[in-house]
């Protein structure tokens, strides 16, 4: 298999369900199921399937099941994975929104390993907050971490954003840096760090590789979704076989130039912002990528 | 071994329910597992320990529906404590504003209206699987006839998102700034 990105949405009656989803502008289809193209795994599948359509490779397959916080979806969603994960065995496995489990974290893990080739391994949301609480951070490749969460990366106690201690919420983005440090030493963090906000840093092994801050679009910040959706490019271009800090790094900067091709502001809805990733593909990812021609899938 | 005992998945809550009387833990694990949480008696280690020593382990994650099942089974209770750590929720708010709107920032959970309509434009942030459904249930609505995340979400992020909420509210009813 491909790409796996599994995940909860909020249909509550969308029973367990493998396929392949569609992006439809303000919804996504998966079989006969509309699912509102919001914040959540809706919008990292959308922003994950405008970079394969783009780049002419397989779409990735989704796991989603409908769960408005209650736990039942998310559990059946962390069972499914447990039993079949070695045999879908999937090149990049993407564990979303989902209510956090530490054990069923750690089984899942357990079960990964099982894989005869392991996954490129992505957390984000509620999966990467089962993951550091669990202590299992070190087995992903890729986080990718708001500006709260790599405070909460750095608090050797919490297991959920919520608990962080005070001290470390209150912080500007200037001790970004050292959040991340002590991330590391916590053994907190993923492999490689994509942590979003006014200046993104990509973070590969404990260092700093890179960091980016144009285009600058505050607006960014409030508009539910737009975290998701680097995620969801990040995951693409490391399907596409790019190095994975190369990944993180052309993620950020096709959120941010998508975002100015917008014009958003904070009523802007992520799909809008999505719409805009083909035209910022076409513009701007020779540039960045070096690869300037996309070959039609044989 | 001719015979071996199927072993329990492990439970690793994360947080713990703290009671005054035993049988209150075992009226509270009774109906939790009535409600399909998954929970665990445990006894309470020696530093949490407050009432008496029987508690119940819960994900952490759920503390806020958890408490909204107490209220509407009237179930008694001390307090919700993490394992580990201070204890302390969040309390502090970050205000941003931008042209005609201002972002409240609660812990992991952002909600921005506008000030001129009092509209909620917007909420982003968290990862609990509530947040996208409660997103769908905000937007667009005023802040006076939004549904409060507390009470229809279940989880921290809920909670979070209920604490922004608040305070937007807060500053609409002061003049939206």
């Amino acid at each position: 298999m491909a790409m796996l990105i599994s995940g909860t949405v909020p249909i509550k009656d969308l029973p367990l369900t493998l396929g392949e989803a569609r992006f439809e502008g303000e919804s996504l289809s998966l079989n006969d199921f509309k699912i509102p193209c919001t914040q959540g795994t809706a919008a990292l599948i959308s922003a994950a399937l405008a970079t394969t359509d783009y780049l002419k490779i397989d779409p990735p397959q989704v796991l989603l099941v409908g769960d408005n916080g209650e736990g039942r979806g998310s559990r059946l969603l962390y069972e499914y994975i447990i039993k079949n994960i070695p045999d879908l065995l999937p090149d990049v496995l993407v564990l979303h929104y989902c209510l956090p489990d530490m054990a069923l974290m750690r089984r899942l893990c357990e079960s990964v390993e099982r894989c005869s080739k392991r996954p490129i391994m992505i957390a984000d949301a509620s999966s990467m907050y089962a993951a550091k609480a669990a202590g299992l951070a070190t087995k992903f490749d890729i986080f990718t971490p708001d500006a709260t969460e790599i405070a909460f990366l750095a608090d050797p106690d919490a297991t959920h954003p919520a608990y962080i201690s005070r001290h470390l919420f209150d912080t500007d983005v200037t001790r970004t840096p050292e959040l991340v440090d002590v991330a590391y030493k916590l053994k907190s963090a993923a492999k490689l760090l994509l942590v979003k906000g006014e200046i993104d840093y990509v973070v590969k092994d404990g260092k700093i590789i890179d960091t980016i801050t144009e285009p600058n679009i505050p607006a960014l910040e409030a508009i539910g979704g737009t975290g998701d959706t680097i995620t969801g490019l990040v995951a693409a271009f490391a399907y596409a076989e790019l190095e994975l800090h190369e990944a993180a790094i052309i993620a950020a900067r096709a959120n941010r130039m998508a975002g100015k091709f917008a014009l958003a502001t904070p009523g802007t809805k992520v799909w809008q912002i999505i719409s805009q990733f083909p035209a910022v593909f076409k513009e701007y990812l020779c540039e960045w990528s070096g690869v300037c021609y996309v070959a039609a899938q044989s | 071994m001719l015979f071996r005992r199927k072993k329990k998945p492990p439970f690793e809550g994360g947080g713990l329910l703290l009671f005054e009387k035993v049988e209150e833990a075992i009226k509270a694990e009774k109906v939790l597992k009535g409600a399909d949480y998954v929970v665990k008696l445990v006894a309470p280690p020696p530093s949490l320990r407050k009432g008496c020593d029987l508690a119940v382990e819960i994900n952490l994650v759920e503390q806020m529906g958890i408490e909204r099942l107490f209220r509407q089974k009237d179930v008694a209770y001390l307090e919700v404590v993490p394992l580990k750590g201070g204890g302390e929720l969040l309390e502090m708010v970050k205000i941003t504003n931008f042209n005609n709107a201002t972002m409240v920032k609660a812990g992991n959970m952002k909600v921005t209206f506008d000030r001129n309509t009092g509209i909620i434009l917007n909420a982003s942030g968290g990862g609990c699987p509530d947040i996208p459904y409660l997103h769908t249930q905000l937007i667009d609505k005023k802040l006076t006839e939004a549904p409060r995340p507390k009470e229809i979400g279940f989880t921290l992020c809920a909670l979070m998102m209920d604490r922004a909420f608040e305070e937007c509210l807060e500053l609409w009813r002061k003049g939206g700034n």
